[in-house]
């Protein structure tokens, strides 16, 4: 369990090279379990220097690596030793995004754009709505409206710089639990090396030859 | 370096599972599970309770098992290697003129029986045959897409056991596409007839060039004319202007002399199908019921019918567009004005529809070109109304408008008889459509859906023309029968596994496994049915009430030496394999009644006490009755098999499906 690995002594190095980083949104470290209910289970999360590793149950056989600050998330199959880009596989890259608790939108932003679901250039707006606490723990309440008109609203922690719960207009929620703020192993936020790029289009390219295909 | 497939299969396969022979009764037996929305208790007339039928993509009969000398005692077959058309090793047999393809010279409309006197022969110097080509196959490995560079790249696909993944990391040509295909021996200069794809570069284990398998090509290549009919051949198909064909219907095509090649059996090449042929039953008088390509197959093997356009609504209607003229070009050999997807073969003034109809109504039996007025029947692949997710398919796309012919699912439904249809990478599918649909409701398009979700990329390779249920309304508007009923391959597994096998099954794999040339490989297919029956080996009980079929959509294109028995304007077609496992059909026999992929309608419709589907459905057609000295033409055509004469009730024997 990864948890373990979390020590108080750590946890503190971390908040004193917060300080010295002045708060910017890389320098965060912290696991969670993270309950989606499309997923029906939970996942795990952890966060370290503006990267992002998620777990979630509806892909048991990989990972997604979100770098905030790259912009770029990935989707990692290790039994299969290959990495894809993430796109749009899952809005959880999207989402669970290190952010500006003061401006979050720039990064929600960014990373649909670079998921492909927002056209370059379309604005999100964001609306902060105040404070609440969220399992004791302070927030800042925002609505974000994305270019296509799709809302969502999140419960973004300072201290963390990351969004504790999501609720999005369909219905869905994300909700993270069991927070431990700690120093997160560096090889966690890495793809394994060896590892090869998997191409969706040349897969598309030959499915397109065969019978299984009709061109609309 | 080939890997020694059986060998490897062998070695890698569970311990038999004994099995005690004991005779199950007919009447007294009532399967346990309840799947798929439907009983699986139904009195059934024979003793087995489910039927899985496996359908893979384009390989013909001769292709398959030309070379294949059955294992039963006393049994024979009728493939190349017993006409005398090759020898045992592939090479050219004592009677391999009887193969003889030609050329044709130019004619002003289009036509199926080529004037003799506007025939000439192929040969190896002044009239060469077009030779095979690479014709799409992958030159290369590549991270993408099969073939793999590495085995744990290759595990992308679910649907084979990981001991086979292997299998999608082989078989890279080597040569640029639309090559002269070097890889087969002798290619250059092969003679006008059948050549073997066995050699020091090319097994059945390697990708090899596709060629085109569509409606007025496939009547134009099996050259029928009554005034070629012979006592053994009363229909006069000649089968002998498959490359000619190929290589002047169209100005771009490029699939030439790939016809004429074949595996050999006896040298180990579709090594897991001549096991099964050996220990089981193989037909060798059972065809592809349309002639042409995958979606009207399977769409006939669904209906016992072929689809029309409509207004979506059931109402025959005029398409906008996509209507076929394979009248030749000015100027021409055999150039198709417009190679299109649908006739209305009511009207015989349509191009090309006059020289088939003609030809059907010439036959001396009852034979009827079953085309209702002013319906544009669907002659090659269009895509289903539905996407997979039940949504209907924008008109701007093309698709074949909802369908209402009935299909066997409706009256299995009807019966509350268990089934489902069980496609490869069809979950991913679904995902594709939904997202599809939600980025573009106008012009869903699933091939972008991918990109932007690869981690369902797979999705793409899920075959929506070959699942005849998706094109029909009664099925896919209704959301709680389209989910019990349309499934994944990963949930035959586990319904095998957890005894929730429903009555009936149809399994087709996706794309990457489904044996297709050019982007499967027959070996890949193997895999696939082997997966299957592994995890029906661990069940031995549900596997002894069980009859797997295995066969294909069609032959792909690929030339084969058969009788063939046209019913109606759409087909038949060439001779396919059909495999039958069951405790009742071992031995390594060969059945030899006529069938195609109706007969298998006509099984499930038997064994459930079901009606015809339709009143111009071909499950209306009568069993073949022998012809005296010839068990391949009925006495009393149009004559269709049931298949139930491939059985013997009385003998009961739950062995391995492999050794």
């Amino acid at each position: 369990m990864k948890d373990s690995m979390i020590a108080p002594v750590f946890a503190l190095g971390v908040l004193g090279a917060l300080a010295l980083a002045g708060g910017s949104a890389s320098a965060q470290q912290f696991s969670a379990d993270f309950v989606a209910t499309a997923a029906g289970a939970k996942g795990r999360l952890y966060v370290a220097n503006g990267k992002v590793r998620i777990e979630t149950p509806d892909f048991p056989d990989g990972f997604f690596l979100v770098d905030g600050d790259a912009g770029s998330a990935w989707f990692v199959r290790p039994a299969r030793r290959v990495f894809m880009e993430a796109r749009q596989s899952t809005r959880l890259t999207r989402l669970l995004v290190p952010l500006d608790p003061d401006d979050p939108c720039g990064q929600w932003q960014a990373m649909a754009e670079r998921a492909g679901a927002t056209a370059p250039g379309e604005r999100w707006r964001c609306d902060r709505l105040g404070g609440e606490s969220v399992d004791g723990r302070e927030t800042v309440k925002y609505r974000a409206l994305s270019p296509r008109r799709r809302l969502h609203e999140a419960w973004i922690a300072p201290t963390l710089r990351f969004a504790v719960r999501l609720e999005t207009e369909d219905g869905a929620v994300v909700a993270l639990e069991n927070i431990e703020e700690g120093p997160q192993p560096p090889d966690l936020f890495a793809i394994p090396a060896g590892y090869r790029k998997f191409d969706p289009q040349a897969l598309i390219d030959r499915i397109k030859q065969s019978d299984v295909w009709v061109e609309p | 370096m080939r890997p020694n497939l059986l060998n490897r299969r062998r070695r890698r396969l569970k311990a038999a599972i004994c099995a005690s022979v004991t005779a199950l009764s007919a009447l007294g037996y009532v399967a346990a599970g309840h799947g798929a929305g439907g009983d699986n208790s139904a009195v059934t007339e024979t003793p087995i309770k489910h039927v899985i039928i496996l359908i893979g993509e384009n390989r013909g009969l001769d292709h398959t098992f030309g070379v294949y000398k059955p294992k039963g005692g006393g049994q024979t077959i009728s493939n190349i290697l017993s006409k005398g058309i090759v020898n045992e090793d592939g090479t050219p047999g004592p009677n391999f003129a009887l193969a003889q393809q030609y050329a044709v010279t130019p004619q002003g409309l289009y036509y199926i029986g080529a004037p003799g006197g506007a025939k000439t022969p192929y040969n190896t110097t002044t009239n060469l045959m077009p030779q095979p080509n690479t014709n799409g196959a992958p030159e290369f490995q590549s991270t993408g897409t099969p073939p793999f560079p590495t085995i744990a790249e290759a595990a992308l696909e679910p649907d084979i056991e990981p001991a086979e993944d292997v299998l999608l990391t082989t078989g890279a040509t080597g040569l640029p596409t639309g090559v002269l295909d070097t890889r087969v021996p002798g290619a250059g200069t092969l003679p006008a007839g059948p050549f073997m794809l066995l050699g020091p570069k090319i097994t059945d284990d390697d990708y090899t060039g596709d060629m085109t398998h569509r409606f007025y090509q496939a009547w134009q290549q099996s050259d029928c004319s009554l005034a070629n009919a012979t006592r053994a051949n009363p229909t006069g198909c000649l089968n002998d202007l498959f490359p000619f064909v190929m290589a002047t219907y169209s100005a771009t095509n490029k699939s030439e002399g790939n016809e004429m090649g074949f595996y050999n059996a006896e040298e180990e090449e579709a090594s897991l199908l001549k096991t099964l042929a050996d220990r089981f039953t193989l037909s060798d008088n059972f065809h592809q019921s349309f002639q042409g390509g995958t979606g009207a197959n399977h769409f006939m093997f669904g209906t016992g019918d072929a689809g029309f356009w409509s207004d979506g609504n059931g109402n025959p209607a005029t398409p906008p567009s996509n209507i076929a003229n394979p009248n030749p070009k000015g100027g021409t050999i055999n150039q198709y004005i417009a190679d299109n997807n649908f006739s209305n073969c009511s009207d015989v003034t349509q191009p090309g529809v006059l020289p088939i109809v003609s030809y059907i109504e010439s036959l001396p039996y009852g034979a009827e070109p079953n085309c209702a007025e002013d319906h544009y029947y669907m002659l090659d692949n269009t895509n289903p109304g539905f996407l997979p997710n039940g949504t209907v398919v924008p008109a701007v796309q093309g698709a074949l408008p909802p369908s209402p012919v009935k299909t066997i699912g409706d009256a299995l439904l009807a019966k509350n008889i268990s089934w489902a249809y069980f496609g490869g990478s069809f979950n991913d599918a679904v995902i594709l459509s939904n997202e599809a649909v939600a980025a573009n409701p106008a012009n869903p398009n699933l091939a972008a859906a991918a990109l932007a979700d690869p981690a369902h990329a797979l999705g793409t390779a899920y075959c929506q023309i070959c699942n005849p249920f998706q094109y029909a309304t009664s099925i896919m508007s209704n959301a709680a029968i389209r989910t019990a009923h349309l499934k994944d391959t990963t949930d035959l597994i586990a319904d095998i596994k957890n005894d929730t096998l429903p009555a009936v099954s149809v399994g087709k794999p996706d794309g990457l496994l489904d044996g297709h040339p050019q982007s499967s490989k027959i070996d890949l297919f193997e895999g696939y049915v082997q997966n299957i029956l592994d995890a029906l080996e661990a069940n031995p009980r549900l596997k002894a009430q069980t009859a797997v079929f295995i066969t294909w959509d069609e032959a792909g294109g690929y030339w084969d030496s058969g009788f063939i028995q046209p019913f109606d304007f759409f087909g038949d077609g060439p001779r396919i394999p059909l495999l039958i496992l069951s405790p009742y059909t071992t031995g390594g026999k060969v059945h030899h009644s006529y069938g195609d992929h109706v007969s298998l309608l006509k099984f499930i419709e038997r064994n459930w006490h079901l009606s015809p589907l339709t009143d111009r459905s071909r499950d209306n057609l009568p069993n073949p009755k022998p012809r005296p000295g010839d068990p391949y033409v009925p006495a009393n055509m149009p004559a269709l098999s049931d298949l139930f004469d491939a059985f013997d009730f009385a003998s009961f024997n739950n062995q391995p499906y492999l050794e």
